[in-house]
């Protein structure tokens, strides 16, 4: 999936991933206040409660600073969204695009305390197919992940850090971390992480604006997606016709703004 | 004590004007009072009301009578306002905001200390007709006497006859919150010496029996005026404004007048049954303090006394039509791209809507109305429909506050007033803003966050 010396990156290759895995980053954040998350059950009878203006709202992502991530794993991880997703003249790189900021509030979230994982041992080894399987959080997973691959990277580098080896090695690291070739201290493996981080990297470049990454829906203008439209029925009978306008996110669009 | 309002001419006037000197150094405090106290609504019944008004009623010695009783106060819908949100059926306790302080609905059961058990027909019907009750005690017309004057007295025996069936609670309402002197109910002497006098229902002969019922019901004990006739600034209704629409706890109650853009001119009589019997029709749904209505009163009244109802208000003359300015071309421009990125999945592209599910806004009268008091309110906080025998379902609308600025709510709103054939006066931010105020609702996202 990285790009490899003599080998163009693949966007197609990216957006058919993203397609597959969804956007399990935003539905996780919307569930937040719903109140069910980690609080006790509740039953209703008769009608479900309702009180005007109480809203499930989302969990926006705010401005400026870091919530969780140190200066070490900003440098490691604006360095390695990039070698994933570059610059190139059809839409903005990972990092342009805000999907460190997107990872950096997802990991300080629900998300990466593993609000909704379960977290008790026993820890097994786990087939491929059972995915995530470790004691850590995610947001702890990050931190020794990328710990162990600045200390792996150290060694082989003459103690470079990631971020400051040539790209065509970066490009070359990543590859041994995604086939696991890249040989960790500790429990954690290199593949596992890649196969987290690809994940959270396309979570945050195709996300709504409002978790951070997508910066101005920048990957959806893209793609062509029109964005967080409750219903398309209007469009139904347009085939093969592109939805008119920008992409409007959560939190609206440009054209909401008075000029 | 017992205070026999003043007759004479010349009383009235004095006490006319020691009230109204009273009464203006009052509105600002009032003000102040309604926007400190304002609660959020919730939709949720009561428990056990709905039963309480529609399980049948065992046959008896006075069932007859007790049946009438129920159906009368279900057609004066005492139980919206009689019964707290968590309160058994008819103990009171609910706080209605006022301009002039919060009062507290009465207990209604038939318990003797604080409720109507050891009232006589003859005390309840000064109640409702003259707004005084035991002991002279005169009752704030948030009571509206000024409606149940013309009901019969053989109608408030047969109320009361039903009230005393209702099991007892053993509870008193919170004490009034009003300031000094309308704490004072002697002060209500001067208010109805201005504003009331008891009176009967009078039939108009020139007119149908079926417009006189209609009338008989609109402005006795269905009481619509109360929320649907503009104020003076005595709280009074406006009479020679009757049913042009006023704001009230921050909703409008719309026109009720023929006039075709803000009031009931488009609807057929067929429409005005239809929304009081399931709450829905192809124009509006009803939610809020009229849901409420449709709920515990029209939705469970006859289809003839709906049909009576509907005579009468489409007999009301049109409102007047106000001069309404254009609004900015800005504001249109940023109000049509919010309403096609929000609005269009319900109200569909043209304000269409969905007739019966999501009300169309082309036309509509609720989107209309002079003050835009009511669309704010619906874009900020969201609404939620009143469930009907007929139409059980809920549909509510989602709060925008947490992601419409105020200058962006009031944006879709011009847009929503201004097109399609719409005309509306154009809303400003302020509006929106003081109305956020009011309602408690949380500020939006930052544009750093969009």
């Amino acid at each position: 999936m990285a790009k490899g010396p003599g080998h163009k990156v693949n966007r197609r290759e990216l957006l058919a991933l993203s397609a597959a895995i969804g956007t399990a980053g935003a539905a996780e954040a919307l569930s937040r206040h719903d109140g069910l998350l980690g609080g006790p059950s509740r039953r209703y009878t008769n009608t479900l409660p309702w009180e005007d203006g109480l809203t499930d709202a989302p969990d926006a992502a705010d401005a400026g600073g870091w919530h969780y991530l140190n200066d070490g794993e900003v440098g490691f991880l604006t360095a390695a969204v990039d070698r994933l997703i570059p610059p190139d003249p059809t839409g903005p790189s990972a990092s342009e695009a805000g999907v460190v900021v997107f990872l950096d509030r997802q990991l300080a979230g629900d998300y990466g305390n593993g609000a909704h994982f379960f977290l008790e041992g026993p820890w097994q080894e786990g087939t491929e197919s059972q995915g995530y399987q470790s004691r850590f959080t995610p947001a702890q997973f990050y931190r020794h992940s990328i710990t162990a691959i600045e200390q792996a990277v150290g060694r082989s580098e003459k103690g470079k850090a990631f971020k400051d080896v040539p790209a065509d090695k970066q490009d070359a690291l990543l590859k041994q971390m995604e086939s696991g070739d890249l040989k960790l201290e500790g429990p954690i493996t290199s593949k596992a992480f890649f196969t987290m981080f690809l994940q959270n990297v396309l979570e945050g470049y195709f996300s709504d604006p409002i978790y951070g990454g997508n910066k101005d829906g920048a990957a959806w203008k893209m793609i062509g997606f029109p964005g967080a439209h409750y219903d398309y029925s209007e469009w139904v009978t347009a085939y093969n016709k592109p939805v008119p306008g920008e992409p409007v996110g959560l939190r609206g669009r440009p054209a909401w703004e008075r000029g | 004590m017992n205070i026999a309002p003043p007759r004479s001419l010349g009383g009235r006037i004095l006490v006319a004007i020691a009230a109204v000197v009273v009464l203006l150094i009052l509105i600002s405090a009032g003000s102040w009072l309604w926007l400190k106290t304002t609660q959020p609504i919730v939709s949720d019944p009561p428990p056990g009301l709905l039963s309480v008004l529609t399980e049948p009623i065992p046959d008896g010695p006075n069932a007859d009578l007790i049946r009438r009783g129920r159906y009368l106060t279900i057609a004066g819908d005492c139980a919206s306002c009689h019964t707290s949100r968590n309160g058994r059926p008819f103990q009171g306790g609910l706080g209605l905001q006022t301009p002039f302080g919060i009062i507290y609905s009465a207990n209604l059961t038939s318990d003797r200390e604080n409720g109507i058990g050891a009232w006589t027909p003859e005390q309840f019907f000064r109640a409702l007709h003259d707004g005084v009750a035991p002991g002279g005690k005169h009752l704030y017309p948030a009571l509206p006497y000024p409606h149940f004057t013309i009901v019969s007295r053989s109608e408030t025996d047969a109320i009361l006859a039903y009230l005393k069936t209702v099991p007892a609670v053993h509870y008193a309402q919170p004490a009034n919150r009003f300031p000094f002197p309308l704490n004072i109910r002697a002060s209500l002497i001067g208010w109805d010496a201005l504003e009331f006098s008891p009176h009967s229902f009078h039939a108009n002969p020139a007119m149908s029996p079926q417009w006189n019922r209609g009338a008989y019901l609109v402005e006795g004990l269905g009481h619509c005026g109360a929320c649907h006739t503009p104020k003076s600034i005595l709280g009074a209704e406006i009479h020679d404004q009757a049913y042009r629409g006023a704001a009230i706890e921050n909703w409008v109650a719309p026109d009720l007048t023929a006039n075709p853009r803000t009031g009931l001119g488009r609807w057929s009589a067929a429409d005005i049954v239809q929304y009081l019997r399931s709450g829905r029709n192809a124009h509006a749904n009803a939610s809020g303090l009229m849901g409420e209505v449709v709920a515990y009163s029209t939705s469970l009244m006859s289809d003839t006394d709906l049909s009576a109802i509907a005579t009468y208000l489409k007999s009301l003359p049109p409102s007047p039509s106000h001069p309404s300015p254009a609004p900015e071309a800005s504001a249109m421009r940023t109000g049509s791209a919010i309403f096609f990125d929000g609005c269009t999945a319900c109200h569909l592209g043209g304000g269409r809507g969905q007739p019966g599910m999501f009300p169309p806004l082309q036309g509509s009268s609720v989107a209309q109305q002079n003050d835009p008091t009511g669309v704010i309110r619906l874009i900020l906080a969201g609404t939620r429909t009143a469930p009907t025998r007929t139409r059980p379902s809920f549909q509510s609308m989602p709060s925008f506050a947490w992601k419409l600025s105020d200058q962006e709510v009031a944006d879709v709103a011009t847009y929503v007033r201004n097109s399609w054939g719409n005309r509306a006066p154009p809303v400003d931010a302020h509006e929106v803003a003081a109305i956020r105020s009011k309602l408690n609702l949380t500020h939006p996202l930052t544009r750093d966050q969009r």
